[in-house]
């Protein structure tokens, strides 16, 4: 591991490999909204989609990671033609900051190193980024540029982020235990 | 495979014929333009606009059916909410209420609310429409050189691009890996699984998806390396035309349409424009 | 005097996170204008060898360096990679991670683009580069509407702008089928021959890039050359037997006759000279081999008059009928797209048939669920990835057992069982990412036998895999059908297999069935072959050009091969 400062790793290196794996999670992000989400609220879904902008930030960084989960959500309203909501987009990248972090707290999925320390940080963060993304970020867009009641704007944003919070605990943790596992090379194996 | 609602080539109409240039900074600038007022005015005549750009584009009705149903629903549900939390947004607006009628002392139906939550509507549906009409008349190509050309920097216009490409091959997998978990005996039909289950399933799904589409990552990055991605400060698009006479009329629009926001906005923030209109 | 391109000196290369070299003390020198194969068994390097050449190494791949490389007369460290792109181009071996582009036009003109060339001057090069490889007509096309082998022909297409002086291809043909593999060699010799260039291949299929001269063949194992010589010189050796590469079938049919090869054009199925070894072929054919006739089983499937459309304007398949009995090995084959994925995919009730009857043991099948169908037959996916969900073997074996619901001592006893009969119980504790392709491969295939199937599809089995792998998976599948009687099913773009290792072929072509018949029959029906793309192999050629029957001939080949192997 090389010495990188915090600053360093928040905005990763951006080389054609962060580039394409950031293009790649956009495109999941976009497929995983369309296909695999079951909506709940107007302008909210349960998705896992979120997953995504976790494991780009685990491999390349927060800031991929919020490039990708921004672009994602553009790409999705892109092919499913329903319109941009650019208020959203603006949240989801505001919240891939936060989920995505994980080199900053030293769990480094490629690596295979992702501990019962590192998940709670995790999960703190994930209830923090969501709470500012959809309860402050999208709120202030949408109130912004699209006027009207705030209370209904609060509510969905109420929603949309114990939705994806569940979604970021609960499949977001098995995952990237998952994929850390998978990553940590198996030593000293013999077969039985 | 490709039931996505993007063309991956451009058509044959005024619109699919602009340069990517032009479209983006359009659509651009027709948003900012929808932002930033509430006012029928302004929003009526782009209202036209976007559906009769829809009908010049001549998209597959089956296609956007759906689409516009779902979100007229949602907004008109969205409006409902609306009047249901707070039915005197007109008072907040405009300052003033006319009871139209009254269904109690608190819910009272007035014509300032209705106008205002009709000019809303009217401004949601009108930016879905010109996003639908944009989307239908771009390609992703033309989208990253129309980003490019707005000095966005070309490694975030690959990205936009290279999303697209892979989409397809994503979406593939996808209905590969669910096919194949069904018949190791995952259920997914929602009818007969109950929530928590449907998503400990998708799960099962999501594992071997993020790990084929990351897997992919180091060859495609060595194939653009190899073509020399990266290696000046500028690049050039393929895709991208040189400006035709329909480029330079709808530059003049959009230039002066920009103005006219920029002048707009300034009235608004120094000189009291009003961001609403009621003519009664 | 002959100007060397490529001079590897003294070279060793090792992988950051390696602990021994993986390229050692290479010392190769490869002249303009020469058409070098790179041979080799999976994981001794080449791909390595391939980095050095285009620059990847060191630019994308970390460690160490020792010895000179000079490709063009650049010393490769100390270039760029921009550099040594214009000098090298190179076709990846997965044609869709080398399609970057939106269309075949914005891919052709890739290199173009990062150059920053105006768009005036792009257009007529990206029209002349695809005009070379015909795809001219294409440049509006999207990456998913073109087969495989359209593909690859942008591909080419795509590295030919710079004079560049080197093409490198890196397994080209894994993904194409027969004819189009054929199509692929004779274009890159077109090229070859027409631009001038220096071309390095590194391919398996040995037989099938001989269809076209090659000046040199270099081979390589654990990261050392241990031959650099002419084609003949290497068939007449018995070098690739050693390190687990597949002769061509001819040069074994000869062998197997017992002729004793001469160093003159044996390379070339065409030009050898077949006259010294006439006899000795005839006589051995005349030797018959007892071979085992099978009493017919029962029918476990079938399919009536089965029609099916995605979209209901757009029929896919198309009065299909066929039987499936107990016990038999078939091999579906037919070219891209003719629908063999989608009558898997009904055959497992994953889809159903909007027309005709599918019958289960005599039932019809449309009573049952996808999980119910699932217990009868199995089905296993080209790639491993795309099955393998769990972190340890053991329980992702175990998973289609949990998901049945099975009691836990019915799941343990399965799961050992099946990862007995994979030969990887030993290993059950380990993590999935310890193992290898071919392994991996085996272990779904255990997690689909743990829910005792009788029938299993196996969708592309071998593709992409160096012929070791290919011969374990293979004699596999082979013992659990003969010791536990299992049905398979092979959807393949190989004959070799269908030819060695299966019993029936079903053929289709554009939705319909236009074939069904014993392997040796349908490859010598050229009708077959030209409508579902297949290719005759090199033991027809050597029958008809020694007058001997064609499939009986081919059969005669595979009872000895079979023979062989049993002993
Ligand atoms: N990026 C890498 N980091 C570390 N080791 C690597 C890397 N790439 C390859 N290796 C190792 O180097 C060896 C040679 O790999 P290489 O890919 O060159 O084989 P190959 O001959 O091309 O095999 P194949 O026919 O399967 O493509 C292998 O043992 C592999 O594990
Ligand atoms: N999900 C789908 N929706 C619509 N069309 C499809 C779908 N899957 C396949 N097709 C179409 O059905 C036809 C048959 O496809 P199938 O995958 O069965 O071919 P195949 O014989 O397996 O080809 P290959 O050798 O390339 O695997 C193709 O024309 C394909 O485009
Ligand atoms: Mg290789
Ligand atoms: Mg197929």
């Amino acid at each position: 591991m090389s010495k990188k400062t915090t600053l360093e790793k928040f905005i990763g290196v951006w080389n054609t490999k962060t580039i394409v794996g950031v293009a790649i999670g956009a495109a999941l992000f976009g497929v995983l909204m369309n296909f695999g989400s079951i909506r709940i609220f107007t302008n909210t879904s349960l998705t896992t989609a979120m997953v995504v902008p976790v494991i780009v930030g685990g491999l390349f960084g927060p800031l991929p990671a919020a490039v990708a989960a921004g672009v994602g959500n553009v790409i999705a309203d892109l092919i499913s033609g329903s319109g941009f909501w650019f208020d959203w987009s603006i949240g989801n990248a505001f919240l891939g900051l936060f989920i995505g972090a994980l080199p900053l707290y030293g769990a480094y999925i490629e690596d295979g190193i992702f501990e019962v320390k590192h998940m709670i940080i995790y999960a703190i963060l994930c209830v923090i980024g969501c709470g500012i993304s959809f309860g402050l970020v999208t709120p202030f867009f949408t109130y912004l540029w699209y006027g009207g009641e705030l209370t209904i704007t609060l509510y969905q944003s109420v929603v949309g982020s114990i939705s994806n919070i569940i979604v970021l605990l609960v499949i977001g943790i098995p995952v990237l235990k998952v994929l850390a596992s998978r990553n940590s090379r198996g030593r000293n194996l013999k077969a039985e | 495979m490709n039931n996505f609602i993007i063309n991956l080539i451009p058509g044959k109409t005024f619109l699919h014929q602009l340069s990517g240039t032009t479209k983006v900074r359009l659509f651009f600038v027709l948003i900012v333009y929808l932002i930033m007022s509430f006012d029928l005015r302004l929003i009526l005549p782009v209202f036209i606009l976007g559906i009769i750009g829809l009908i010049s584009l001549r998209p597959k009705l089956k296609s956007v059916r759906y689409i516009i149903i779902f979100v007229v629903v949602m907004n008109l549900v969205n409006i409902l909410l609306y009047y249901l939390a707070n039915p005197h947004l007109g008072m907040l607006y405009f300052g003033h209420e006319t009871i139209w009628f009254q269904f109690n002392d608190y819910y009272i139906v007035t014509y300032e609310e209705v106008w205002f939550l009709l000019s809303r509507f009217l401004k949601m549906i009108a930016s879905f429409l010109i996003s639908l009409d944009f989307i239908l008349a771009i390609t992703p190509s033309e989208f990253a050189a129309g980003l490019y050309s707005c000095k966005v920097p070309y490694k975030i216009c690959t990205i936009v691009e290279m999303a697209f490409r892979y989409i397809p091959d994503i979406a593939r997998d996808y209905q590969n890996i669910k096919v194949s978990m069904q018949a190791r005996g995952v259920e997914l039909d929602p009818k007969k699984t109950g929530l928590l289950k449907r998503i400990k399933q998708n799960i099962l799904i999501l594992i071997p998806l993020v790990i084929t589409s990351f897997d992919r990552i180091g060859n495609i990055s060595n194939a653009m390396d190899l073509r020399g991605f990266g290696k000046g400060k500028k690049r050039s698009y393929y895709a991208e035309h040189e400006e035709t006479p329909n480029d330079k009329k709808v530059k003049i629009v959009y230039i002066l349409l920009g103005l006219f926001v920029v002048g707009y906005i300034i009235g608004r923030i120094f000189f009291n424009v009003s961001e609403v209109w009621y003519p009664f | 005097m002959k100007k060397p391109v490529i001079e590897f000196k003294d070279f060793s290369f090792r992988y950051k996170s390696q602990t021994e070299d993986t390229l050692k003390h290479i010392n190769l020198t490869i002249y303009e204008g020469e058409k070098v194969l790179l041979l080799g068994p999976s994981g001794c390097g080449k791909s390595t060898l391939a980095h050095c050449i285009n620059g990847l190494i060191p630019f994308s791949y970390d460690g160490e360096c020792q010895g000179s490389c000079k490709i063009a007369s650049l010393e490769v460290v100390q270039s760029s990679i921009f550099q040594l792109s214009s000098q090298v181009g190179t076709v990846l071996q997965d044609s869709d991670a080398q399609f970057v582009g939106l269309s075949v036009g914005e891919d052709i003109a890739y290199a173009l683009e990062n150059e920053n060339m105006p768009r005036e001057e792009m257009i007529p090069r990206v029209y002349q580069s695809a005009k070379m490889v015909d795809m001219h007509e294409f440049l509006n096309h999207v990456p998913y509407d073109l087969s495989g082998g359209q593909k690859q022909r942008v591909a080419l297409a795509g590295i030919m702008h710079d004079d560049v002086k080197i093409l490198l291809f890196d397994e080209p043909l894994a993904a194409l089928d027969p004819m189009m593999g054929n199509d692929a060699i004779d274009l890159i010799d077109r090229i070859y021959r027409e631009q001038k260039k220096t071309v390095v291949i590194i391919e398996h299929r040995l037989e099938d890039v001989l269809y076209r001269h090659v000046d040199r063949v270099i081979l390589l194992q654990e990261g050392k050359i241990i031959a650099d010589m002419t084609p003949d010189e290497l068939l007449l050796s018995p070098l690739l037997k050693e390190n687990g590469i597949r002769e061509p079938l001819y040069i074994t049919a000869l062998k197997n006759a017992g002729c004793q090869l001469q160093p003159d054009h044996i390379s070339h199925i065409q030009d050898i000279d077949l006259e010294p070894y006439r006899q000795q072929l005839i006589d051995d054919f005349h030797q018959s081999i007892p071979s085992k006739p099978q009493e017919p089983q029962d029918v476990i499937i079938e399919v009536k008059d089965l029609s099916f459309a995605y979209q209901s304007d757009h029929q896919i398949l198309d009065n299909v009928s066929f039987e499936i009995r107990k016990g038999e090995k078939i091999a579906i084959v037919g070219k891209n797209g003719a629908g063999k994925s989608t009558i898997a995919k009904l055959l497992c009730g994953i889809l159903r048939p909007t027309k005709g009857q599918i019958l289960l043991k005599g039932q019809d099948y449309m009573q049952y669920s996808i999980k119910e169908i699932g217990g009868m037959i199995g089905y296993v996916m080209q790639n491993p990835n795309q099955m393998i969900v769990k972190d340890m073997i053991k329980d992702e074996v175990a998973l289609g057992l949990t998901l049945h619901d099975y009691s836990k001592e019915d799941i343990e006893k399965n799961v050992e069982e099946a990862l007995k009969m994979c030969n990887l119980y030993a290993m059950r504790n380990w993590p999935v990412s310890a193992l290898s392709y071919g392994q991996k491969k085996r272990m779904t295939i255990a997690s689909i036998l743990a829910m005792k199937p009788d029938v299993m599809i196996l969708d592309e089995p071998t593709a992409g895999q160096d012929y070791r792998v290919y011969t374990e998976i293979m004699t596999f599948l082979d013992y659990l059908n003969k010791e536990y009687g299992i049905t398979i099913l092979f959807i393949t773009h190989d004959m070799h297999l269908a030819i060695e290792y299966t019993d029936r072929a079903i053929v289709f072509s554009e939705g319909t069935c236009i074939g069904d018949d014993s392997v040796f029959k349908i490859l010598s029906d050229e009708d077959i072959i030209q409508r579902a793309h297949l290719k005759q192999t090199s033991l027809f050629t050597l029958a008809k050009r020694i007058g001997l029957p064609c499939d009986a001939f081919t059969q005669h080949f595979i009872e000895h091969e079979r023979m062989n192997r049993h002993e």
